[in-house]
């Protein structure tokens, strides 16, 4: 608990109830339901078209579904005021979204600056710590995102998402567009900011390995609906775009790294 | 999972307290981004004594990175951390692992002296940008100049397009405009005039200065903030998004498909524009003349026909072209020279606008001086 009325239910810290998505005539989520519990990583995967990123923006109060409510905390998305808003959630951009004007350091410090008043050498420290979290040198802090490879933007935009700790981190294709290394780097980052820092993570990505490495359970939109369940189970399935989703020639690969990853569990 | 460091505790407010007394401290409550300051007041003095010391963290019911990263500090600092919970172990492990160099800190320079280097940057990048100005003012001209030449390699259908976006949609601002100036030019002439007598002579005025200098003036600074900038933009784009590299390596040279029918395509249609502007002027003119002068339009005509030359026309229309093939050269070289993202799309926009405006009203004064030189 950080600040009053924050106080951490064991139930679910994100919680969807019926949501409907339509653009003109085509309806892209049909009355679905999602629950994400506290200190979970949770998967939302699909086709390309299916709706994810629209999902995720639903999910953080970006975009307003045409009925359905979300809740994060137990508070309804669109009431939570701003600066609650960004100690309770994080965003990864597909793109990093980083801003270009701003070194990758004062990116990070840009929430710090707008929602602390801690001072200016102590914002810089933790600006560091937190690019030293996400993996990235030193020296990266005085360049500007324009500078940066792929997969350092991804690294920057989770420090930045990450700059006031919030609860749940919200990650849209966090390994979209990187090499496999620094896509498994993206993956174990994940793993260890959940165990280390305790946070709730949400991926959207269709990287089978991401999914398989990173999420105990994994959230499936196919035909407007939404299936969630574990992967051991999923895999089970009889749906059949689910089944060759996890079962076609890339999934093959996909499983050897999560038993790679897991060990015996 | 379990989230640890967000376990439940009773309280209002969140906060730190210090508790304990020499060298051995207790923290109690919150330690988070928010308690962080009071905690760091709080322990100042009491961390900087040379003793043994050690701080119990055991009731702090709450660590955030942050504030892990403040107790690390104190670690360093030879403070012994006593009663860590479990829960918070692994976070502070973490976080005191991380090698924290200090960035390398930029070199800085006085501010005089980095008055003097900015003051060189900019002498230099005018004249870097002077030389490619010049550059692709001939290479340009060396493609037109060649599609000219070889009529079967010039690309009419482009060229069309851009007479048809640049040209007509222009035509109602233009034309507009050219009124807007022609009144103000009037009603300055009559109220200066009028107590010499000579208020007639506003019509020589607004009909001389219409049609040698402000017609074709207006026009193509209007047309440089539109369609240069307009260029600038398409071919920066198509720049951001490799499609000129796609034509490079197809064998095209992209002089020859996007700038030549861009500067052919103006230079037909700045001078139509031109003319458009200066009837639309004449036309303002007629206006005031009415209704200031009480001058009807016939003997407006009449009096335009004696106060203006063909020659007085032709100097302001025979500038239109040369306008037309600046403004275009500029929009074109400033989109090409757009690097990587979207954001240098908007500078180079800005750039090209604000220069061919500068060029448009530099070459016109140029041109004042010639004509009266040559007696025109």
């Amino acid at each position: 608990m950080r600040a009053p009325g924050r106080q951490h239910n064991a139930g679910p810290i994100v919680s969807a109830r019926g949501i409907v998505n339509q653009f003109g005539a085509q309806v892209v989520h049909d009355k679905i339901s999602l629950d994400v519990m506290a200190g979970e990583i949770l998967g939302i995967a699909g086709g390309s078209g299916s709706g994810k990123s629209v999902l995720l923006k639903t999910l953080v109060g970006l975009h307003r579904p045409n009925a359905g409510k979300v809740l994060l905390n137990g508070e309804p998305v669109d009431e939570v005021e701003n600066a609650e808003m960004a100690s309770l959630i994080g965003v990864l951009f597909q793109q990093g979204a980083l801003f270009s004007s701003l070194s990758v350091a004062q990116n990070v410090m840009f929430p710090m600056r707008q929602h602390t008043d801690l001072p200016p050498e102590q914002q810089e420290r933790i600006a560091a710590m937190k690019l030293a979290l996400a993996g990235l040198p030193a020296d990266t802090g005085a360049k500007f995102p324009a500078e940066l490879s792929g997969g350092m933007v991804k690294r920057a935009g989770l420090a930045r998402a990450l700059a006031l700790d919030p609860r749940i981190l919200f990650l849209d294709e966090p390994t979209s567009g990187l090499d496999p290394t620094a896509a498994s780097g993206i993956d174990e980052l994940i793993l260890q900011l959940n165990k280390s820092l305790g946070i709730t993570v949400v991926v959207v990505s269709h990287d089978l390995t991401t999914l398989f490495t990173v999420c105990r359970r994994v959230a499936i939109l196919v035909d407007k609906k939404i299936t969630v369940d574990t992967i051991d189970k999923l895999m089970h399935s009889q749906q059949p775009w689910i089944h060759d989703f996890l079962h076609g020639p890339r999934a093959q690969g996909a499983m050897n790294a999560r038993k790679h990853a897991h060990g015996n569990r | 999972m379990s989230t640890p460091q967000h376990s439940t505790q009773a309280g209002p407010s969140p906060g730190v307290a210090v508790t304990g007394e020499d060298e051995q401290l207790a923290l109690e409550g919150v330690l988070d981004i928010r308690t962080l300051v009071a905690a760091q007041t709080a322990l100042s003095r009491w961390v900087r004594q040379r003793k043994s010391r050690s701080l119990d963290i055991g009731k702090l019911s709450e660590i955030d990175t942050p504030g892990a990263l403040f107790l690390c500090g104190l670690r360093d600092k030879g403070v012994e951390l006593t009663g860590v919970r479990t829960e918070h172990k692994s976070l502070l492990d973490l976080i005191c692992g991380l090698d924290l160099k200090p960035p390398p800190k930029p070199v800085t320079v006085p501010r005089w002296r980095h008055l003097v280097i900015q003051l060189g940057k900019v002498a230099e990048e005018a004249w870097h940008d002077a030389l490619d100005v010049v550059t692709f003012i001939g290479r340009a001209a060396n493609a037109t100049g060649y599609a000219l030449m070889h009529p079967r390699s010039l690309p009419l259908p482009a060229i069309s397009r851009q007479i048809a976006e640049t040209g007509l949609s222009a035509l109602p601002i233009v034309g507009v405009m050219a009124i807007m100036i022609s009144v103000v030019i009037g009603y300055q002439g009559v109220a200066q005039l009028r107590p010499y007598g000579g208020e007639d002579f506003t019509i020589n005025l607004v009909a001389v200065s219409v049609l040698r200098e402000m017609g074709v003036l207006i026009t193509a600074i209007m047309v440089a903030g539109r369609t240069g900038a307009a260029f600038t933009a398409e071919i920066g784009v198509m720049m951001a998004r490799e499609e000129v590299d796609a034509l490079k390596v197809m064998g095209v040279e992209p002089m020859a498909v996007l700038v030549v029918p861009r500067v052919i395509g103006l230079m037909i249609t700045l001078p139509l524009l031109a003319f458009f502007a200066d009837m639309m002027g004449l036309l303002g003119g007629a206006g005031i003349a009415q209704a200031q002068l009480g001058v009807s339009p016939v003997q407006y005509v009449d009096r335009v026909h004696q106060a203006v030359d063909v020659s007085d026309f032709l100097v302001g229309i025979v500038k239109a072209p040369v306008f037309a093939f600046l403004i275009a050269v500029i929009g074109c070289m400033h989109g090409l020279r757009v690097r990587g993202s979207a954001e240098s799309v908007g500078k180079e926009t800005t750039r090209s606008v604000v220069k061919a405006i500068f060029l448009v009203i530099v070459l016109d004064a140029l041109f004042s001086v010639f004509f009266e030189k040559l007696g025109w």
